[in-house]
């Protein structure tokens, strides 16, 4: 039983890592309505970034995570420019494909400039985890979930409050429409991917600073992490990307700990699998059809 | 105050406008009369800047538009109230007012304008926080009307505002849009419905095959033939 | 020829089969990220088949194929009724839930005093057929690229045929070709079965080519790799997912002084190339450019005239 809640505790802080991770993703999809496989190592820049600021000139957490998240913003503009912006309507596969390309093309220079395969990664604090009756709460993990929780009402209040966030749904509404009304669509759409990456930035500083080490490979974790938790949450849903992510937190954790690493990523599959047949709305999403949330075929 | 000059759109290598050339004078309502696939909203999109033209000049009192972003020619003053109106679905009535008023930085004056379009479009007053989805074709169309005026125009561009819409609705409509020209907004209105367009316009193009075939007031609109026959006559051209 | 160049060749010969498989599906506008399980599944199929059983190489192929297009229809039939994205998703989920169980697949024999057959994550060693047969690593390329010629003979027919017309008419517009009376969802799964039996051969060829084979080599990287060859050779000829391959693998991989740089170059080579073509190097506008020019050099009679979708006149 106590292990029961611990894990479920543990599960739902990492799990609130894995919704920042979709909150970034969701966002991107639905202003673009494309995939974005560059997200996972535009993230995995900033924490190269990161690390070569905490290896070779010794900065604090704070230093690193601010510059991680510029890093992972500007990696998020070079993507959108080369990948996203050209692009024509209808050309969604093409869109698609070149972000894979270009997840290629960072994970080598990720490699190239520090071709070691793991780097340390400063924690974030050392202090000891908080008791609370027989259950023992990280003091990383309680960030990561402030966090979570923090930047979700954050980001509910600009898109519903201010003029960008305007901006944006007017272009998730109808982008010609948009145009008509005088938004510059191109600039906010180069903003809400900087904005998306930054978050996965945010998440993905966390991450490694619980985990104190960074690989090339955390792209591609970080990339099928986000997809499977916004597709769980349900596509083009911010309340459902953080419930995505929290209950393949809680999932993953269970089954870590009674079966193993890899039931664990099974599971996690398996949860998706069975959410895409039986639901593919997920828990909040709109049911594909309706037509904010269907991806336009190619 | 509107001189579009030889104008040339092309999709790939398709021109579907094949140098237009038209005048809208400030204070009246110009109407485009022409069938489907005439290129009527391929220029429309065009003089709002979505489309960029290949060749030609769009002139607003003078001041180049061709080539400039939709943003920069919302700025200038031009606003579309685009064909099949294309509200923003998942917003308010009052969000896309809102959204209509991007530009503009004067929260009291934008307030003071969507409260003068509640006064004008009641319906949108009663729905202010419905989903602008839900509304009926004609609340959408004076809806996309109403976003339109939000940002000020000096030229209102308006492509096809009576499509599917019943008779009685778009009677109210083409009310509207005399009001708003005896307010002073200078109208340039696509039209295939010419018997309505008949009674407010003041000025009519006919255009066809990417091409302007005439020009002329409603009175020698009436007089000619084949306009008459294709546009006026007892049954309607095939569309 | 070199043992390196053999290598290379035959590499791009097994990496086609699931370039094509791919492509199938890209013909009736599906995207599929998980072409790769089915490459797995060959693999292991085939591979036991001749490392356990003693089968012939020939059934153990054929029987990968079988295995392939079987699972294929089985996971094609109930997640083809998704669209899009969502179908993307699940079959990246089935594919990654297909390799955990081959990392949790433990099936061995004792054969002359020695452990052979899948042994979980640390992968399938020791397929040996063409060792044991005395097949030299030239004889394998020659036959990986017989079966190909012959797959792809296949392939270019079908695409001739009606049925590739109806593949593409669901690709172009799903309501559409619905309307015209044509049952979407029985062909898409049909799309979904060749996919899988082409994976299936890949796999089989691929397993009987390294002689051992990890779980982890059948991860996402393989399945969107195989998805972009198609995308960067071209939509408008089963030979675009090939030229894929080739552009990669092999122009590639061969210049081997950009060793440390191969991605940085590919990478930004295909997203420059995807702004120019979206549709890929050999699409469809350009197929149909060169059929016209190989109709007027050859001369008149003794072929069959195409019409310009390509339908007989």
């Amino acid at each position: 039983m106590i292990d029961l809640v611990q894990n479920t505790i543990d599960g739902v802080m990492i799990g609130s890592s894995y919704g920042l991770l979709a909150l970034g993703f969701t966002l991107i999809f639905g202003v673009m309505r494309r995939l974005n496989l560059s997200y996972g190592p535009s993230i995995m820049i900033g924490g190269y970034v990161g690390t070569v600021l905490y290896v070779q000139y010794g900065a604090g957490p704070l230093a690193v995570a601010g510059t991680m998240i510029l890093g992972a913003a500007i990696a998020g503009i070079y993507v959108e420019r080369l990948c996203f912006a050209p692009m024509r309507m209808g050309a969604g596969i093409a869109s698609m494909v070149s972000s894979f390309a270009i997840w290629m093309q960072l994970e080598q220079a990720a490699i190239l400039v520090l071709p070691r395969h793991t780097y340390p990664f400063p924690p974030l604090t050392t202090g000891a985890p908080l008791e609370w009756g027989p259950f023992l709460l990280r003091l990383d993990h309680l960030i990561m979930l402030g966090c979570a929780l923090g930047l979700t009402a954050a980001i509910q209040f600009a898109l519903y409050r201010t003029r960008f966030g305007l901006a944006l749904r007017a272009i998730i509404g109808n982008p010609v429409a948009a145009h008509l009304v005088g938004i510059n669509v191109s600039v906010a759409v180069m903003l809400a991917f900087a904005a998306a990456s930054a978050i996965g930035g945010v998440a993905g500083f966390l991450v490694l600073s619980v985990d104190q080490q960074v690989t090339p490979m955390f792209g591609m974790w970080a990339t099928l992490k986000g997809l499977i938790a916004m597709m769980i949450g349900g596509l083009g849903s911010i309340p459902g990307a953080i419930l995505g992510g929290l209950l393949l937190g809680v999932v993953e954790a269970h089954c870590q700990w009674y079966f193993g690493p890899q039931i664990r990523d099974l599971a996690a599959y398996i949860v998706l699998f069975v959410f895409l047949l039986v639901h593919p709305g997920g828990l909040l999403g709109r049911a594909p059809g309706s037509d904010i949330a269907a991806p336009r075929t190619p | 105050m509107l001189d579009v000059t030889d104008l040339v759109t092309a999709y790939g290598k398709i021109e579907a406008l094949k140098g237009v050339s038209l005048q809208v004078e400030g204070g009246k309502i110009t109407c485009l009369l022409g069938p489907n696939g005439a290129g009527k909203t391929t220029l429309m999109m065009t003089i709002a800047g979505v489309l960029q033209p290949r060749r030609g000049s769009i002139r607003l009192k003078g001041a180049e538009l061709a080539g400039l972003s939709p943003a920069r020619i919302v700025s200038q003053g031009v606003a579309l109230v685009p064909e099949n109106r294309l509200v923003f679905p998942h917003m308010s009535v009052y969000e896309n007012l809102l959204a209509g008023a991007y530009q503009r930085h004067d929260k009291a004056g934008v307030n003071a304008d969507i409260e003068r379009m509640y006064a004008r479009f009641p319906q949108l007053h009663e729905r202010s926080e419905q989903m602008a989805g839900t509304l009926s074709g004609g609340e959408q169309q004076m809806l996309a009307v109403a976003r339109a005026l939000m940002s000020q125009p000096r030229l209102l561009l308006m492509d096809e505002p009576s499509l599917g819409l019943a008779p009685l609705i778009v009677a109210e409509i083409f009310n509207i849009i005399a009001e708003l020209n005896r307010d002073g907004t200078t109208i340039f209105l696509v039209e295939q419905n010419a018997h309505m367009a008949l009674q407010v316009a003041h000025q009519f193009f006919l255009m066809e095959q990417g091409r302007i075939t005439f020009k002329g007031t409603p009175g020698q609109l009436a007089e000619d033939e084949v306009i008459q026959r294709a546009y006026l006559g007892t049954r309607r051209a095939a569309g | 020829m070199d043992d390196y160049l053999i290598g290379v060749l035959s590499n791009i010969g097994v990496i086609s089969f699931i370039a094509l498989s791919a492509y199938v599906l890209l013909l009736t506008g599906e995207i599929s990220f998980g072409q790769q399980a089915f490459f797995a599944i060959g693999a292991y199929a085939a591979g036991i088949a001749t490392a356990l059983w003693g089968w012939p190489l020939a059934a153990a192929i054929v029987w990968g194929a079988a295995i392939g297009a079987g699972s294929a229809i089985l996971v094609g039939v109930p997640t083809l009724r998704l669209h899009g994205l969502y179908f993307a998703i699940a079959t990246l989920a089935f594919a990654e839930m297909v390799r955990i169980l081959f990392e949790l697949l433990r099936y061995q024999v004792l054969i002359d005093g020695e452990w052979v057959g899948p042994n979980g994550a640390d992968g399938f060693r020791n397929i040996r057929y063409i060792f044991e047969n005395d097949i030299s690593s030239l004889q394998f390329m020659i036959l990986i690229y017989a079966v190909l010629v012959a797959t792809l003979s296949m392939f270019l027919l079908l695409e001739r045929s009606r049925l590739g017309v109806i593949f593409r008419m669901i690709g172009e517009d799903e309501t559409l070709a619905g309307l015209q009376g044509i049952s979407v969802a029985r062909h898409k799964v049909l799309a979904a079965g060749i996919g899988g039996a082409l994976a299936g051969i890949g796999g089989g060829l691929y397993a009987h080519l390294t002689t051992y084979i990890e779980p982890r080599s059948f991860d996402v990287m393989l399945g969107v790799h195989s998805l972009a060859y198609g995308l960067i050779g071209g939509l408008g000829t089963a030979f675009g997912p090939l030229l894929g391959v080739l552009i990669d693998i092999g122009l590639l991989e061969a210049i081997r002084a950009l060793a440390g740089y191969r991605m940085i170059i590919f990478g930004g080579l295909v997203a420059i190339l995807l702004i120019i073509r979206p549709r890929g190097l050999l699409d469809e506008k350009l197929v149909h450019k060169i059929g016209r020019m190989w109709r007027l050099i050859l001369p008149r009679g003794g072929r069959v005239k195409l019409g310009p979708s390509g339908e007989k006149i």
